[in-house]
């Protein structure tokens, strides 16, 4: 059999390609590493199918895209070789050559990715790899896996990558088949998805399984069912297997039908898409020439100096260039990528689902993104630059020019230099086409405040050095390599090592090629302090590019001599005196550079690895824990005297705490925790106390007081603390004390009293493998001892002035008493002096009554508007270029103290302060008296018309809540469920407020955003609301729950319930609530009638399944219109190991009929009626025709399919 | 090839590397151009040392390497342009001369905006030709250049590298005794690696007059005469065969003298009865 012969003799040679075995080695590594590196969960074994799968997932992945050649060789090699004239004239058939081939190929893929559960297993058994018990093998998980989903894969990829290179007669453009199904495919499925906001069609489209099998599917696997739960062959999965095997099919047979045994004339269609033939093109005859005349050669006049090189560079980077630029994946990709931008512009510029301005702020921090971070688009930049650097280091070598180019009189500077710059040009025409981009979405967007300077500084300058600085390693390692796919190999491997530098064990910045801290622009901070660490390590990284360029240089390979050793014998006489000198100059700023920033990273900053900073975790609560139950007096007023100085970035800050002893003992020593180490900190008290303990290192004191604090005493504790921010860290920490943009809170500077528990470990596994006694991440509902303790005791009157730069103003909570300016000659004595002897402004902030123990400074260049509301002032005060939303904060605002005071009872703060935040973030925080809003917040521009959706004027409603649901009042206790009476019940008020301003539309598209993310991929085993534990729980289910109760019950019900919780906790009849509290005001408002359903929201986790199977509607004689629904109805509950069971019902069900053209807000019929399970028949009668209509129209139960619970009147 | 014990010196003229295939040639040849190292030795162009001065080396270098491509989408004026700043000629006008000349010089003017791609071997072959000569080049070398040429070009580039012999150093590689008998000053055989014969082609031939003879036989009879005598060339002439050998005096045997050619130096020196540089093992 010759298709036999064929298949035996590319096996054989694949087997004998160093690269096959190379692409084997890096599997198995990466099985084995990633296996190693992923600690499994509390209570799943190491050997679990969730993580098998998940590797094999992404090492199907990492196979893709490196081993395409596989394919493409066995396809096009013999073309590219330019063999084909010998093999194509053999007498053999299409089938027997392709068949033969392509098996070849499949088989030594089959093969390689089979080294994916090899390596798992190798990690799992080999002696020595694993310490952890494991569960019993189980072969069948593995060869699922691999038939399931790892195989399938792999065909599809090779079906592709071969038909693309037989068919273009190009090894590469198997490359281009892994990019499609990579990226393209996996990006388009997303897009997809989102579109229709339908997850199961990621399932259906994504043929690599990163986006539809591990980020979709295994999202929703329970934790016992990680252990040996498979991916089953139905539903979606099937489909999509069916999908791709189909495309794969479709592939192999059009590819049998184009491909011919001819020798390519290039032309027609194909050539559009062949970069580089190798087949000649068609030649033209000329005529013979019989003369002989002798040539005459020109004499010309040469030079080789300095401007030479100038001149020759330039030309070949021009040439490079062109070459690049002319590729069909040249310029189009990133520009197609730009054009979507503009398309794509009102789907790109949302926060939240709401539009946002697209000021360049929000643009620059979209179109860039660290070289390293992979899950953006812009990884397709650094993927072009490792192809593109490939490409033009082999360009002569593979054309056949490499003799004749070698021999020109040309430095090797000049060729490495010359390509390498006509990369940058290509680099510097995408970035000109990011910025276009970027300018034509503000353009249709309708937003004309370009700020070109700012794209200019931020793509031409920070993000093209990034770009360039990894195009020279890439020139440097195929220089150095000399083996084009191991060349594209290994800067594969160090790109994704500068992208998981941790799973390598590296994270200090200084050791990652190329990385830097990171940067940040905002409209308040501008680059803030951040643009001063990026360019030293830039500098840093520079001085290695220069020693990487001479290590290039001494090892470029020209001529004949590819063997090692010849090579390294040349670097001898190629260390002439330039590159002796770069390669000096480069060391020598390397070392500086290195020291400075290293004295700046570890030096003047405290560095601390992930696992350090764990372990100071840890240290803390082995030394301190003990004092968790320490009696600790109570912080009842809090004075300060802040400097803030945003030039220097530096503070001083004094301040006194009184303390009261509100326990039935004396209390005689006093823990003081919390103690940064950015400051330094001084404290005094005003009785006899002597230090017992300072712990520097991890921030905690211990004082003894001579004489015990008598129950009912207090104690005053003075204290200074001197913060500067001195030079900088490997990591971009945010500052706290910036122009312009100055924001701290309590925790991060100021010292407070007692243990501090949040700064213990929270996740189960950590604390197990730092053996700290396990406990729940929160205290469980039922323990009597847990719900004793509130949140926080602090519960203090405030007082601040705030001294900051004279053109700043500053914030604090409380009412603004007094502002005033003071002279450089009055300046505080104690405060280190600006130096220049600045004016200071101060402002005086005094709180009414006490908030609770969480506030914040600010400070920046802010204007402010007052309105007063009821008696209470509201000041807002915002970026002078963020006036967008100060209306609508405004009006927010008013109308939610108005409504929270008539529902809830009074507002205690007598003003309330809306400040902007400097940094990025759609959302916002409230304090007592005080609420905080990112930049991007102050962007957002939200349809509000009836058909839109004002997000922003909810999410202030919701911050004006926590003024009654907030820690600083209702002060739950530290147990499950305490997030349900913070935001659960912050969300349902805010409901009630955006309704009442903007009705039900508004309304239902935030109920819609809450069920939305039901819809996204999650496990349906949760807690119950009683016990959450998750925000999901807090802010989804709690919202949904609420709503759906005051519905059944009427909102006077529901928010009478609440009122009377917070009297409760406000008259000390209840010291910490609990869920527990509101259950049982929430069950003395209803009937007994819905008891039920109280129940099954909030103490079981229920889930209804409900469907209109058939609507018909008839005409009656007297022209009323009589209904028949056919619906069916399931309510079942999941626990807490997913198991589903069902529960029989009598429910009272929403039933709802509506006219033509008539919204959800005016149904025709709604009313309630026993639903019982199973399939029954529901009759109602009607004056007009309907025209939709359903079960449960207002989506009130928590039901995952809500598209089915309405349909059309059918005949 | 492995070279070994390698040394030639070479004067200015044309000189011939003769040898079979394999022999060697294109690793000297791409010593010689910098493109290859030995392990060993020295190699110095007039005062410039190979090895150490490289750059030097190609300042003064012409090459034509006996296998080459060229970029199949480029346009032949483009190229050349491009390859001429390479090679030094930053000068705008000059350049742009310099490359008119030259493609009009190799036939290639009315196909200059072609693509390389569409090139035939012979069009390509006066490409690389006209590269070569980018630059007044002093040294240069050109490795089986004749091959895929047409007679007509062929004698056009033969004659070319004759006239810049007589200011320059030109190497020529070749395995057509003719070439080298028309054209070479010097000549050096080379085989296996060694030089076998350095000589001036005339002298080598005159050396040999008086000892090459002639037979035509059957074919039957030339195993016998195989063993018999040193032959060293057979050709087949209208179904008989023509035998020369090698032989100090006259053999008898029905051989006739012929007058020697540089052919019967080569085949001589190829089968060890001739040449300066007798290897160590005989052949």
């Amino acid at each position: 059999m010759k298709i036999w012969t064929i298949f035996r003799y590319e096996f054989t040679y694949l087997v004998r390609c160093v690269s096959t075995w190379l692409y084997g080695l890096v599997l198995i590594a990466f099985a084995m590493g990633m296996s190693g590196l992923i600690s499994p969960g509390d209570g799943v074994y190491p050997n679990n199918t969730f993580l098998i799968t998940s590797i094999a997932v992404l090492g199907g992945l990492l196979w893709l895209v490196m081993g395409a050649t596989v394919a493409g060789e066995a396809a096009a090699r013999d073309v590219q070789t330019r063999m084909s004239p010998l093999t194509y004239t053999t007498p053999i058939s299409k089938l027997h050559y392709l068949g033969g081939r392509f098996m070849a190929a499949m088989a030594g893929n089959a093969l390689l990715v089979l080294l994916l559960p090899l390596g798992l297993l190798l990690s799992f058994y080999l002696p020595g790899m694993e310490e952890e018990p494991l569960q019993p093998f189980r072969p069948w998980h593995y060869g699922s896996i691999y038939f399931m989903i790892v195989l399938p894969g792999a065909f599809v990829a090779t079906a592709l990558q071969f038909s693309f290179a037989a068919l273009s007669r190009q090894v590469m453009t198997s490359y281009g088949a892994s990019l499609l199904l990579a990226l393209v495919a996996q990006i388009l499925a997303v897009a997809v998805a989102k579109l229709f906001g339908n997850w199961d069609l990621v399932k259906l489209l994504d043929p690599v399984g990163v986006a539809g099998i591990v980020g979709n599917e295994l999202q929703t696997w329970t934790p016992s069912e990680k252990n040996t739960r498979l991916v089953t062959l139905e539903g979606m999965f099937l489909w999509n297997r069916v999908l791709w095997i189909g495309v794969a099919v479709g592939a192999l047979w059009f590819t049998y039908l184009r491909f011919g045994f001819t020798h390519r004339v290039s032309s027609g269609r194909w050539r559009h898409f062949e970069w580089r033939s190798m087949a000649p093109s068609r030649t033209t005859a000329e005529p013979a020439i019989g003369r002989a005349a002798a040539i005459r050669v020109p004499s010309v006049s040469r030079s080789f100096g300095f401007a030479t090189w100038v001149w020759q560079t330039l030309r070949i980077a021009g040439v490079s260039f062109v070459r690049i630029a002319r590729h069909p994946m040249g310029l189009p990709l990133v520009g197609a990528m730009a054009l979507a931008l503009v398309v794509f512009a009102d789907r790109i510029m949302v926060e939240l689902g709401i539009p946002l301005l697209p000021t360049t702020q929000q643009l620059v921090g979209y179109l860039t993104a660290p070289i390293n971070k992979i899950n953006t688009p812009w990884v397709v930049i650094p993927l072009l630059i490792m192809y593109f650097v490939g490409e033009l280091i082999w360009r002569e070598r593979e054309a056949g020019l490499s003799d004749i180019a070698d021999a020109a009189p040309v430095s090797d500077w000049v060729l490495i230099i010359g390509k390498f710059l006509g990369l940058g040009l290509i680099i510097l025409v995408w970035m000109a086409l990011l910025m276009a981009g970027g300018i034509g979405m503000q353009l249709s967007l309708g937003y004309d405040n370009h700020q070109i300077e700012l794209f200019v500084q931020v793509l031409f300058g920070l993000q093209l050095l990034d770009y360039l600085l990894f195009a020279l390693l890439a020139v440097v390692v195929h220089a150095v390599v000399n083996q084009k796919y191991i060349g594209y190999l290994l800067v594969l491997l160090l790109f994704s090592f500068m992208a998981f530098p941790s799973s390598f064990g590296v994270e200090h910045n200084l050791l990652i090629f190329g990385a830097d801290p990171g940067w940040w622009y905002t409209d308040m901070r501008g680059f803030g302090s951040t643009l001063r660490p990026w360019l030293w390590f830039k500098a840093y990284w520079i001085a290695w590019a220069l020693l990487l360029t001479v290590v290039a240089r001494v090892l470029w390979v020209r001529g004949r001599e590819h063997g090692l050793q010849h090579r390294l014998r040349v670097v001898r006489h190629r260390f002439t005196r330039s590159s002796t000198m770069v390669a000096l100059l480069g060391a020598g700023l390397m070392l500086v550079l290195g020291s400075f920033i290293f004295y700046n990273t570890n030096v003047l900053n405290e560095y601390l690895t992930s696992s350090g900073l764990l372990e100071q975790k840890v240290d803390y609560e082995r030394r301190y824990g003990r004092y968790r139950n320490t009696l600790q007096p109570q912080l009842t007023a809090t004075r300060l005297r802040i400097e803030l100085y945003p030039d220097r970035k530096a503070a001083e800050i004094q301040g006194t705490y009184t303390l009261v002893n509100k326990e039935p003992v004396p209390i005689d020593t006093l823990h003081i925790g919390n103690l940064s180490g950015a400051a330094s900190v001084e404290v005094k008290f005003n009785r006899p106390a002597s230090p017992k303990l300072v712990d520097h290192a991890l921030g905690h004191r211990i004082y003894r007081l001579e004489h015990p604090l008598r129950p009912g005493d207090s104690l005053r504790i003075h204290f200074t603390v001197h913060y500067r921010s001195l030079g900088f860290r490997q990591n971009g920490t945010e500052e706290l004390v910036v122009k312009n943009g100055t924001y701290f809170t309590n925790y991060d500077l100021l010292p407070a009293i007692g243990y501090q528990r949040q700064r213990e470990l929270n996740d189960a596994v950590l604390r197990k493998k730092y053996k700290l006694a396990a406990r729940p991440a929160l205290p469980f509902l039922y323990d009597q001892e847990a719900r004793k303790k509130p949140f926080s005791t602090d519960q203090a009157f405030f007082e601040a002035i705030v001294g900051t730069a004279p053109d700043e103003v500053a914030v604090a909570p409380g009412t603004l008493q007094r502002t005033w300016t003071e002279g450089p000659s009055t300046c505080s004595g104690q405060a280190p002096s600006s130096g220049s002897g600045q004016e200071r402004r101060y402002f005086h902030f005094k709180t009414s009554t006490s908030i609770g123990g969480e506030y914040s400074i600010l400070s920046g260049r802010y204007a402010m508007q007052e309105k007063d509301s009821n008696g209470v002032a509201i000041r807002i005060y915002y970026h002078p270029g963020h006036t967008l939303n100060v209306g609508r904060m405004f009006r927010s605002a008013q109308a939610s103290l108005a409504y929270y005071t008539e529902q809830f009872g009074p507002y205690p703060y007598g003003n309330l302060t809306i400040v902007e935040r400097a940094g990025g973030g759609g959302g916002a925080t409230a304090d007592a008296g005080i609420i905080y809003y990112g930049e991007t917040y102050a962007l957002m521009n939200p349809d509000d018309g009836s058909e839109g959706f004002d997000l922003p004027y909810y999410i202030l409603a919701h911050e004006v809540a926590h003024q009654w649901w907030g820690l600083a009042r209702l002060t739950p206790a530290h147990v499950e469920g305490a997030g349900v009476l913070i935001e659960g019940l912050a969300v349902y008020s805010g409901m009630q407020v955006l309704a009442k301003a903007y009705g039900d539309g508004h309304l239902r598209q935030y109920i819609d955003a809450l069920h939305a993310s039901y819809e996204m991929p999650r496990s349906l085993a949760t807690a119950s609301l009683l016990r959450a534990n998750e925000p999901f729980l807090y802010y989804r289910k709690g919202g949904l729950a609420l709503h759906a109760l005051s519905e059944y019950l009427g909102k006077k019900k529901v928010n009478g319930a609440m009122r009377e919780l917070l009297r409760k906790r406000s008259s000390g009849a209840i010291t910490a609530p609990t869920t527990l509290h509101l259950y049982g005001e929430l069950q003395r408002v209803t009937p007994d009638s819905l008891h039920y359903l109280l129940h099954d929201l909030f103490v079981g986790n229920t889930y209804w399944r409900l469907k209109t199977k058939k609507l018909t509607a008839e005409q009656t004689k007297t022209g009323h219109w009589e209904v028949t629904l056919r619906v069916e109805a399931q309510k079942l509950t999941v626990d807490s190991s997913g198991q589903e069971e069902e529960v029989s019902m009598q429910d009272w069900l929403e039933v709802g009929l509506y006219e033509e053209g008539k919204g959800l807000n005016k149904p025709l019929y709604l009313r309630k009626h026993r639903i019982r399970s199973g399939e029954q028949t529901i009759r109602v009668t009607v004056p007009r025709k309907p025209d939709r209509g359903g079960i449960d129209p207002n989506h009130l139960m928590i039901d995952l399919r809500y598209d089915d619970n309405m349909r059309q009147t059918g005949k | 090839m492995a070279l070994r014990d390698v040394s030639l010196t070479i004067p200015n003229g044309m000189y011939g590397l003769l040898g079979p295939n394999g022999a060697g040639k294109s690793t000297l040849m791409r010593i010689l151009a910098t493109l290859q190292e030995p392990d060993k030795g020295s190699i110095h162009l007039g005062y410039i040392d190979v090895l150490n001065q490289q750059e030097e080396v190609r300042r003064t270098l012409g090459y034509l390497p006996q296998e080459f491509g060229l970029y199949p989408n480029a346009r032949a004026e483009d190229l050349l342009d491009y390859l001429a700043v390479l090679k030094g000629i930053t000068h705008r006008a000059s350049r742009r001369e310099a490359v008119e000349t030259l493609l009009k010089q190799t036939n290639l003017w009315d196909k200059r905006r072609q693509k390389l791609g569409g090139f035939s071997g012979g069009m390509k072959q006066r490409f690389g030709v006209a590269v070569a000569l980018l630059g007044n080049p002093r040294l240069m070398i050109v490795d089986e250049p004749t091959a895929g040429l047409d007679p007509a070009e062929r004698v056009r580039f033969l004659n070319l590298l004759s006239e810049l012999g007589e200011n320059s150093v030109v190497i020529l590689s070749t395995h057509i005794v003719e070439d080298v008998s028309e054209l070479c000053t010097r000549m050096a055989i080379i085989n296996r690696g060694q030089i076998l014969l350095e000589a001036e082609p005339l002298k080598a031939v005159e050396q040999l007059r008086g000892k090459i003879w002639r037979r035509v036989v059957e074919k039957s009879a030339l195993v016998k005469l195989e063993r018999e005598h040193a032959v060293i060339s057979t050709r087949l002439l209208s179904g008989r065969t023509v035998v020369h050998i090698f032989c100090e005096g006259d053999p008898g045997n029905g051989f006739e003298a012929v007058a020697p050619d540089l052919e019967d130096a080569y085949f001589a020196t190829m089968a060890g009865h001739y040449g300066n540089r007798k290897p160590e093992v005989a052949l």
